[in-house]
């Protein structure tokens, strides 16, 4: 039981990790229609922004976090500029391949930036331990998982509760009928970029004190981030979520009782299956190929 | 024998009814038109006769073998054809490419016989010029005279055209006629006709069947069905004078 | 430009040439460009003819490799013979799945593709008993032909050019076939290719199934090439090089893929001069590519070739 507590708790942590990411990839599809392969390097780009200000210019603690998601919010932007705009008229598969190829210099941009040996970053609760029943639970994977609902909780006020969000999901809509209703759909569609990227700049900086900040772990990332999406319903939003915390407790349990070789199989077999039986996911209402 | 016979057929989408109960039969090279204002469900009907989606209930058949349960290309190989409202065509194919995708339904055929017979589809359809031209070089009206053509090169016993003459200029719509009666009278074939053009429908169709809310509520020789207050009274919603146009 | 017929001999004789003056290096990566240009040319069928996006090719790739080494190292079987059921063997598991996976389409077919090259990668990194795990497996036989050995870079080159040359006029003459329309029929618009007659479930997993074939061969030559095999060398990454071969190529054509699979392999080996992060330059060039040659290196060719006669008749829809 006590084994049982720790290894959910730490598969929802995991899986929160994954649902960010997923979510920041989900904003983008619902509004610009782009698959980012690129995603995954997001994640990657949050940690070592994370491992930037705080341990190499050693900033205290908040501002080194505020510091962090504000270059990620600059790099949402010139992803947006230097990415998404030259490619935004090309057909599925060039984006798909554009995305891919932007990927492979920003892992090996942090190949040359940060090298190749991997970082600690630590977490402001390191070592902190909570004790649940007899199941000792790191306080890091509990700050991850409340961390994760608050933010979810915020992106919601965000679209449904703001005339910022609310013309996002208008221009996620329809972006001619956002054009003709006067809304500014560049400003717009840049915003859904920094969002993306600031999302995922928090999961990569969650994500830091759990495994190594390693230039290489963008991919895998990335591979369970669309695993999430498929299953909980590419496009949605509270998909994404499902989806994430799917995915992390699968590999977690998979990993403790069925076996740590074919822990990654659960996810990308349950992938699979849902694309055949249900390609709409758990949460998707239509299949939409937006092409 | 019907060339086609259709038997009850309904068609629900959700809540809505888009077929109730619809008969249609055509005899072997007869030419009927099928009428009936904007949403009488008349691209259904011939969605549901091609296998595009499938009858909630009723029943299909192909000069008397039961085909309601065939896949589209079945159907198209047991001899119906149909062309579609604006025309479509393979576009990175050249024209005559495009009628040899047709022509390749009959087995046994070499890249030689496919390719001649093919360009001799073409030459009946005075198209022939067009034959190693990219599908962009096309006029509008051209294309459609391409679609009919790559549908007659599958050598259909019954052929369904949506809406054939819509967006075609006076001269393309006389030429168009003339062609469909040709066609008629060399090939044999029985024609069910989708148009708006009143004109074209009076002066080729044999038989007229009128569609109304997914209801068959007339049927009968054009003179017969123009003087028929219920196809009146349903063409008054879009005005009386464009049924007799 | 009806056929790239041409262009794809004077690619292959300029291989041919080449082989009598090139380095050790440049021969090896000669042939490391053959082995991709056979893996692409059949991605060609999937993608460019039927346009089905598969980001899954490695996996066919690895399939035909893995069964040539399994059967070669373990059942003890000539590298000839062992090639037949791994070439045949790929094609069936292509269609097996292709039935189910088809149905899928764009960005949805891309991500089961995906899913299926990771779990291959699951699969062939830990069935250690029959795949090695992730040491892979050494000492897989090299080729020989009427008992000479193909093992210096050289003579396995003029046989892989060989291969290539073979199964381009195969794939060439399938563009020109009814079976060739077919599938770009399907691509253009299934609803009308099903109004024609055509079984678009049938001729996807023709063409799905043709390309895995090519994949094993390509995989089969991986394999007596390198004498090695391991679960890197077929990772989803490599199925996203293959797309991007194609597209850099360009037009989905035969000389395309093989420009394209060439060019991509040589262009990383070129941006070494950059030292440690070179592929930073290369995935920045790709984008390059993408934006401003969107048609790829054959698109670039047409513009060239009917650069000088302004105002001349648009040339054929299809090419080849």
């Amino acid at each position: 039981m006590a084994d049982l507590i720790q290894l959910v708790t730490n598969g929802l942590a995991l899986g929160s990790v994954y649902a960010l990411a997923a979510i920041g990839f989900v904003i983008v599809y619902s509004a610009t229609g782009v698959v980012n392969f690129a995603a995954g390097q997001f994640v990657m780009l949050g940690t070592f922004a994370g491992v930037t200000t705080l341990v190499t210019l050693g900033l205290p603690m908040p501002v080194g976090y505020a510091g962090a998601v504000a270059l990620m919010a600059l790099f949402g932007l010139l992803f947006y500029a230097a990415v998404y705009l030259p490619l935004s008229r090309s057909p599925v598969v060039t984006i798909i391949i554009g995305t891919v190829a932007i990927g492979i210099t920003l892992q090996n941009a942090a190949l040359l930036t940060f090298g190749s040996w991997p970082v600690r970053l630590t977490s402001p609760v390191e070592d902190m331990i909570v004790e649940v029943a007899g199941a000792v639970i790191p306080l890091h994977a509990i700050a991850v998982v409340v961390a994760t609902a608050v933010l979810i909780g915020l992106l919601w006020l965000l679209l449904n509760k703001t005339a910022l969000g609310i013309a996002m999901r208008a221009v996620a809509q329809d972006v001619r009928a956002a054009k003709l209703m006067g809304l500014r759909v560049n400003v717009l569609l840049a915003f859904t970029w920094v969002l993306a990227a600031v999302l995922a700049g928090i999961a990569g900086l969650m994500l830091g004190p759990m495994w190594f900040a390693d230039v290489n772990m963008g991919d895998p990332i990335a591979l369970k981030a669309f695993a999430a999406t498929i299953i909980g319903g590419f496009g949605s939003l509270p998909g994404a979520i499902a989806g994430g915390l799917f995915v992390g407790l699968a590999e977690v349990l998979g990993a403790s009782y069925i076996s740590s070789a074919y822990k990654d199989l659960i996810a990308f077999g349950a992938m699979i299956l849902f694309l055949l039986v249900r390609p709409q996911g758990v949460f998707g209402e239509r299949i939409q190929d937006r092409g | 024998m019907s060339a086609l016979q259709a038997t009850g057929i309904t068609k629900r989408f959700g809540g809505l009814l888009a077929l109730s109960e619809v008969d249609l039969t055509v005899d072997p090279g007869e030419f009927v038109a099928l009428i009936g204002p904007n949403g009488a469900g008349k691209s259904t009907l011939l969605n549901v006769l091609t296998g595009l989606s499938a009858p909630t209930t009723g029943r299909i058949a192909l000069d008397g073998r039961d085909i309601t349960r065939l896949s589209t290309h079945d159907r198209i190989r047991a001899g119906l054809g149909r062309t579609f409202q604006h025309g479509r065509l393979f576009e990175r194919l050249s024209v005559i490419e495009n009628v040899m995708v047709g022509a390749a339904n009959r087995k046994g055929r070499s890249e030689a016989e496919l390719r001649s017979t093919a360009f001799a589809q073409l030459r009946r359809m005075g198209l022939e010029r067009f034959a190693d031209q990219p599908i962009s070089a096309l006029t509008y009206g051209n294309r459609r005279m391409v679609e009919l053509t790559r549908v007659l090169a599958c050598e259909p016993r019954v052929l369904l055209l949506d809406e054939p003459a819509a967006g075609l200029n006076t001269g393309e719509v006389e030429d168009l006629m003339a062609r469909l009666r040709a066609i008629r009278a060399q090939d044999k074939i029985a024609i069910v006709l989708i148009e708006h053009n009143m004109g074209m429908v009076m002066r080729l169709a044999e038989r007229v069947v009128v569609l109304n809310f997914g209801v068959k509520i007339a049927e009968g020789t054009p003179a017969e069905v123009q003087a028929d207050p219920a196809v009146l009274s349903a063409y008054l919603g879009e005005g009386a004078a464009h049924a007799r146009h | 430009m009806r056929s790239s017929l041409p262009l794809v001999a004077v690619l292959l004789l300029a291989g041919f040439v080449l082989s009598f003056t090139a380095s050790e290096y440049t021969l090896r990566l000669l042939n490391m460009a053959v082995i991709a240009s056979v893996a692409v040319v059949g991605l060609n069928f999937a993608f460019g003819y039927a346009g089905l996006i598969s980001l899954g090719h490695a996996a066919f790739v690895g399939l035909g490799a893995y069964t040539l080494a399994i059967l070669t190292t373990q059942a003890g079987w000539s590298p000839w013979l062992a090639a037949i059921p791994a070439i045949l063997g790929t094609g069936l598991v292509a269609a097996a799945l292709g039935y189910p996976l088809l149905r899928l389409k764009g960005h949805y077919l891309a991500l089961a593709t995906l899913g299926l090259n990771v779990s291959f990668s699951i699969v062939a990194a830990n069935w250690i008993e029959v795949t090695g795990g992730t040491n892979g497996i050494a000492r897989i036989p090299g080729l020989s032909i009427l008992g000479h050995d193909l093992k210096d870079e050289r003579s396995f080159l003029w046989f892989g050019l060989a291969v290539l040359a073979v199964l381009s006029v195969l794939a060439l003459a399938i563009h020109g076939s009814r079976i060739g329309r077919a599938m770009m029929a399907v691509r253009d618009d299934e609803t009308a290719a099903a109004m024609t007659g055509i079984n678009v479930t049938g001729v996807s997993v023709s063409a799905f199934a043709l390309s895995a074939i090519y994949a094993a061969v390509a995989g089969c030559l991986f394999a007596t090439h390198v004498h090695f095999v391991s679960p890197d060398d077929f990772s989803y990454a490599h199925s996203i090089t293959h797309l991007a071969m194609l597209i850099v190529g360009g037009e989905a054509t035969v000389a395309g893929a093989i420009i394209g699979a060439t060019l991509l392999t040589f262009l990383p080996e070129w941006f070494r001069i950059f030292g440690d992060g070179y592929l930073a330059f290369f995935g920045l060039m790709m984008l390059a590519i993408l934006v401003f040659l969107p048609t790829g290196i054959m698109g670039l060719l047409r513009r060239w070739r009917r650069a000088p006669r302004p105002g001349t008749a648009p040339h054929g829809a299809a090419r080849s």
